[in-house]
C-alpha cells in the first residue's frame, strides 16, 4: 500500500519528476507531428496520384488495344467494377497562344490525354478536377473579389466536361502548371497573371485564340510517321492537386487523339487485290484502338479484387477476338493491368520510403527518451537512496522498491506521453495557422509585449543580484538572454514559408493527426519510460539498506 | 532468551581491503529487557545491532543470531522483511523519516508496509488511530500533517520512535537515538523509551555516551570488534 503513495508523493513534490515528464512530452510529440505530417503528405499524394485514374489501369502502350469498346462492355458487367473508360496516351508538342517575349512561342512538352469525358467522369470524377467551373457559394465566399471564376463570361465548365467549344469545334484542357502565367501564390491557391475583366484576357487561360498541338504517330515497330499538328481552343484548365500531373497533362478529345496518333477506325487493304475503280480491295476494317483503360471498382470492392477480375476478363476477351475468324485484328494477349497504386509506385514509393525513413530516424527519439528517463531517475534513486534503506529497514522487499520506481516511471510515461499527444494535436490541427504566421511578420503588440518581458528579466536579474542570490540572478540572466533572443527574433523576422507548395505538390500541410501512430507513440513513450526507470529501480532494490541508510 | 548473537563475525570488504569489524561478538537479550550496547567509535556496535535487526547479514564463518530460536540465517526474503517490519522496531541517530510524508503517515510507514491494499482498506481507520494516539503520548497531536523538516531534532525522533513502535515489535531496536540531540531533548527521549520499557518492551540500545547507557538495566560493552 505504500508504493502508490510514495509514487504519488515524488511524482507530486518534486520538480524533477516534472522536468522527465516533460521529455517524453516532447519527444512523444515530435514523433507524432513528423510522422502525423508525413503520413498526411502520403495520404495526400496517394488520394491526389490516384487523379483520373480510376483503381485499376489496363494499358498497352502504342499499338493500343483494339475492339476496346467490347472490352469495357465486358469489364462494365463484372460484378467488380462499376464503370470503365478509354484514353489514348501518348507525349507532343504544345506551342502555347503567347509569345516567349523574344518573338518566338512557348512550347512545352506535354503529356496528352486523348479521353472520353462522359465516361471518365464515371470513373475518375473528372469535372471535379477542371479549374475553370461556377464556383459554390461556399468557395465563392473565400476567393478575391478580383477572381475570373467569379466572372459569369469565364464560367467554362460546360465546355471543359464536353472537350468541345460552343461553337462545336475541339478543344484542349490544360493541367493549370502548364502555363507559366498561372502561379501559385505563397498561400498556396493559384492566381492567374495579368490583367482580367474588362481588358483582354492576355494569357489569362483559357484562351480561346487556341494552342498548337503536336503529336508524333509511332507504329507497332516503332518507327515514326509524319507528325500531325492542329490547333485547338484551350476550353478549361485541370488542377488535380499534384504538380507533375498539372505541369504535364493536357486533354484532348478521345476521337481527335486517335485520329492524329492514326489509331482511329480505318479500312483494311489487300495488298495485291483492287476493286472496280482499281484502288487496293478493302478487305476489313481496322479498329478503332485506345492505349489505356480506367477502370473504377464498385464500392466495397478492392483495387487488386478489380485488377484480377479485369485480367481474367481480358484474357477472355483477347481469345474470344482471337477465335473469331471474322476479326481481322487480333488483340494482344498481354496487356498491364495494374491497381492504381502499382501504376503509381513510382511516385508513391519514394514518399513512403522517405516517410519510413523519418519513422526510423524519429525513432532514435525514443532511444533519447529513454536515455533522459534514465539519467533523471538514476538522479532520482541516488537522491532517494536514503529513503530506500529506510524503506527497507521497515520490512519493504526488494519487490516493493522495485515496484515505486517502476510505477513512478510508468506515470511519468503515461503523463508525458499523454500531454505529447495533446501537444502534438495542438500543432498538427493549428499547423497550417502556425505556418501562416511565420510567413507574416510579427505583430507590433507582440514586438513590444517580447520586449517588455525583457525589460522586466533585466529587472528580475538586477534584483538578484542586489539580494545576493547566485540562483536567482543566473535562472533570470538566462532568461534574459533566451527573452531577448526571441525578442530580436520577432523584430527582424519578415516572414519566412518552410512548405513551399510547388515543392511539396500540394498548397497545405496534411493537419491531419495520425491517431495509429499516435496510439503506438504513447505505448513507445510510455515502454521506454518504463525501461529507462528499469535500471535504477532495480538497483535501487539491490541496494543493501545498511549501505543506504550511511549513504550521504 | 528472546534476541542473541553467538559468535558473529562481520568484516566489510572495501575493494580489496577487508576491515574485519565484529571479530568474536555475543550477546544475549531476555524479553523485556532493556540492554545498552556501549564502546568506542568504530568499535562494532552499531554492525552488532544491525545484525540483531536482521539489517545486515553476518559472515558465512560466523555463529548465528537467533531471535525466539529462530535463526536468521535461514530465513527467506519474505521472513526476514516480515522480521525487520514486524518483529522489531529501529529508531535511527538521524531520525531517517521519509521527508515526502506527513508526520502520521511516517509514523504508519511500516504498517504501510506489512499490510496488502485490502487489509488496507479495511484497517486504516484502526490504524490511524493507534499512530495517531502513539504520536499523542509522544506529545506530537498538533503535528500529525507537518512534514519532517517542520519538525525539531527531539520532535523527529519521537517520529522515528512512534514508526518504530506502530506494528507492535517484540524488540526495539536504537541506535544512538540521543546522539544527534541536546542534553534536555535527549533526555525527554531516554524518558519515551524508559517508558515503553516498562510497559514490557525489550530494548537493544547503542550509545557510546555513558550517561545514557546508564539508564538501561545492562550494559554490554564492545571493544574491537568483541565483547569483553
Amino acid at each position: 500500500m505504500y508504493a502508490p503513495l510514495l509514487t504519488n508523493r515524488y511524482l507530486t513534490s518534486r520538480i524533477i519528476p516534472l522536468i522527465a515528464a516533460g521529455a517524453v512530452t516532447l519527444c512523444v510529440a515530435l514523433v507524432i507531428v513528423v510522422v502525423s505530417v508525413m503520413t498526411g503528405f502520403l495520404d495526400m499524394v496517394r488520394g491526389s496520384g490516384k487523379t483520373l485514374i480510376g483503381d485499376v489501369v489496363v494499358s498497352r502502350s502504342i499499338s493500343g488495344i483494339p475492339y476496346y469498346e467490347e472490352f469495357i462492355r465486358d469489364v462494365e458487367a463484372l460484378p467488380q467494377a462499376e464503370a470503365a473508360s478509354p484514353i489514348v496516351e501518348t507525349f507532343g508538342l504544345m506551342q502555347m497562344p503567347y509569345g516567349t517575349g523574344d518573338g518566338g512561342s512557348q512550347i512545352e512538352t506535354v503529356q496528352v490525354w486523348g479521353i472520353d469525358p462522359a465516361s471518365l467522369d464515371r470513373v475518375a470524377d473528372y469535372h471535379s478536377k477542371l479549374y475553370w467551373t461556377k464556383p459554390s457559394p461556399e468557395l465563392a465566399k473565400t476567393l478575391a473579389p478580383d477572381d475570373p471564376r467569379l466572372d459569369p463570361m469565364y464560367q467554362r465548365d460546360a465546355e471543359g466536361l464536353a472537350l468541345k467549344t460552343r461553337d462545336g469545334q475541339p478543344g484542349l484542357v490544360l493541367g493549370i502548371e502548364i502555363s507559366p502565367f498561372n502561379r501559385r501564390t505563397a498561400d498556396g491557391t493559384y492566381r492567374t497573371e495579368g490583367d482580367f475583366g474588362t481588358q483582354d484576357a492576355g494569357h489569362f487561360m483559357p484562351n480561346t485564340s487556341g494552342a498548337t498541338l503536336t503529336l508524333v504517330p509511332v507504329s507497332d515497330r516503332g518507327s515514326l510517321g509524319g507528325e500531325k499538328k492542329r490547333r485547338f481552343a484551350i476550353v478549361n484548365e485541370l488542377q488535380s492537386g499534384v504538380y507533375q500531373i498539372d505541369a504535364q497533362r493536357v486533354l484532348a478529345p478521345l476521337d481527335v487523339v486517335q485520329e492524329m496518333l492514326r489509331l482511329d477506325k480505318a479500312p483494311i487493304v489487300s495488298p495485291t487485290e483492287v476493286d472496280d475503280n482499281g484502288r487496293p480491295k478493302v478487305i476489313g476494317e481496322s479498329p478503332a484502338r485506345a492505349t489505356t483503360i480506367v477502370i473504377k471498382a464498385k464500392p466495397g470492392v478492392s483495387a487488386i479484387a478489380l485488377r484480377d477480375a479485369v485480367e481474367v476478363a481480358y484474357k477472355d476477351f483477347a481469345l474470344r477476338v482471337a477465335s473469331d475468324p471474322s476479326r481481322k485484328v487480333k488483340v494482344p494477349l498481354r496487356a498491364i493491368v495494374a491497381t492504381w497504386e502499382e501504376r503509381l509506385a513510382d511516385l508513391i514509393g519514394p514518399v513512403e520510403k522517405e516517410r519510413e525513413l523519418m519513422r526510423t530516424l524519429f525513432s532514435i527519439v525514443y532511444v533519447v527518451c529513454a536515455a533522459l528517463v534514465l539519467a533523471i531517475f538514476w538522479a532520482i534513486v541516488q537522491e532517494k537512496t536514503r529513503d530506500i534503506g529506510i524503506l527497507r529497514a521497515v520490512g519493504a522487499s526488494r519487490k516493493g522498491v522495485l515496484w515505486i520506481f517502476l510505477r513512478y516511471g510508468m506515470m511519468i510515461g503515461v503523463v508525458g506521453s499523454a500531454l505529447g499527444v495533446l501537444l502534438a494535436w495542438a500543432i498538427i490541427s493549428r499547423i497550417n495557422d502556425i505556418h501562416a504566421m511565420l510567413g507574416t511578420p510579427a505583430a507590433l503588440w507582440l514586438k513590444i509585449l517580447a520586449w517588455s518581458a525583457v525589460a522586466g528579466a533585466v529587472a528580475m536579474t538586477v534584483r538578484g543580484a542586489r539580494r545576493a542570490s547566485a540562483l536567482q540572478t543566473v535562472l533570470w540572466l538566462f532568461g534574459t538572454l533566451g527573452l531577448a533572443g526571441v525578442a530580436t527574433a520577432l523584430l527582424f523576422h519578415r516572414g519566412f514559408l518552410i512548405w513551399d507548395p510547388s515543392v511539396y505538390y500540394f498548397s497545405r500541410i496534411p493537419s491531419e493527426m495520425d491517431w495509429v501512430t499516435a496510439g503506438t507513440t504513447v505505448i513507445g513513450g510510455i515502454i521506454f519510460s518504463i525501461v529507462g526507470a528499469s535500471i535504477p529501480a532495480a538497483h535501487a532494490a539491490d541496494t543493501d539498506p545498511v549501505q543506504s541508510l550511511r549513504y550521504e | 532468551m528472546l534476541l542473541a548473537a553467538e559468535h558473529v563475525k562481520k568484516t566489510y570488504h572495501l575493494g580489496r581491503v577487508s576491515v574485519p569489524v565484529l571479530r568474536d561478538a555475543s550477546i544475549s537479550v531476555r524479553e523485556g529487557e532493556w540492554v545498552t550496547i556501549v564502546g568506542s567509535s568504530g568499535s562494532g556496535k552499531s554492525t552488532l545491532l544491525h545484525l540483531l535487526g536482521g539489517l545486515d547479514r553476518a559472515d558465512k564463518d560466523s555463529g548465528p543470531v537467533l531471535f525466539a530460536g529462530e535463526d536468521l540465517r535461514k530465513f527467506d526474503a519474505r521472513r526476514e522483511n516480515r522480521y525487520r517490519n514486524h518483529d522489531v522496531g529501529f529508531v535511527f541517530q538521524f531520525y531517517h523519516l521519509l521527508p515526502e510524508l506527513t508526520v502520521l503517515e511516517n509514523a504508519m510507514l511500516p504498517a504501510l508496509v506489512g499490510l496488502s491494499r485490502w487489509r488496507w482498506y479495511s484497517t486504516r481507520s484502526a490504524l490511524r488511530a493507534r499512530a495517531a494516539e502513539l504520536l499523542a503520548t509522544c506529545g506530537l497531536s498538533h503535528r500529525l500533517e507537518h512534514r519532517p523538516a517542520e519538525l525539531s531534532g527531539g520532535e523527529r525522533q519521537r517520529v522515528a520512535i512512534t514508526r518504530a513502535l506502530i506494528n507492535k515489535p517484540r524488540v526495539l531496536l536504537a541506535d544512538e537515538p540521543t546522539g544527534n540531540l541536546d542534553i534536555h531533548t535527549g533526555s525527554g527521549i531516554l524518558d519515551l523509551l524508559a517508558e515503553r520499557h516498562r510497559e514490557g518492551l525489550t530494548t537493544v540500545m547503542v550509545t557510546h555516551d555513558a550517561a545514557v547507557a546508564a539508564r538501561a538495566q545492562r550494559q554490554v560493552r564492545i571493544v574491537d570488534g568483541c565483547v569483553v
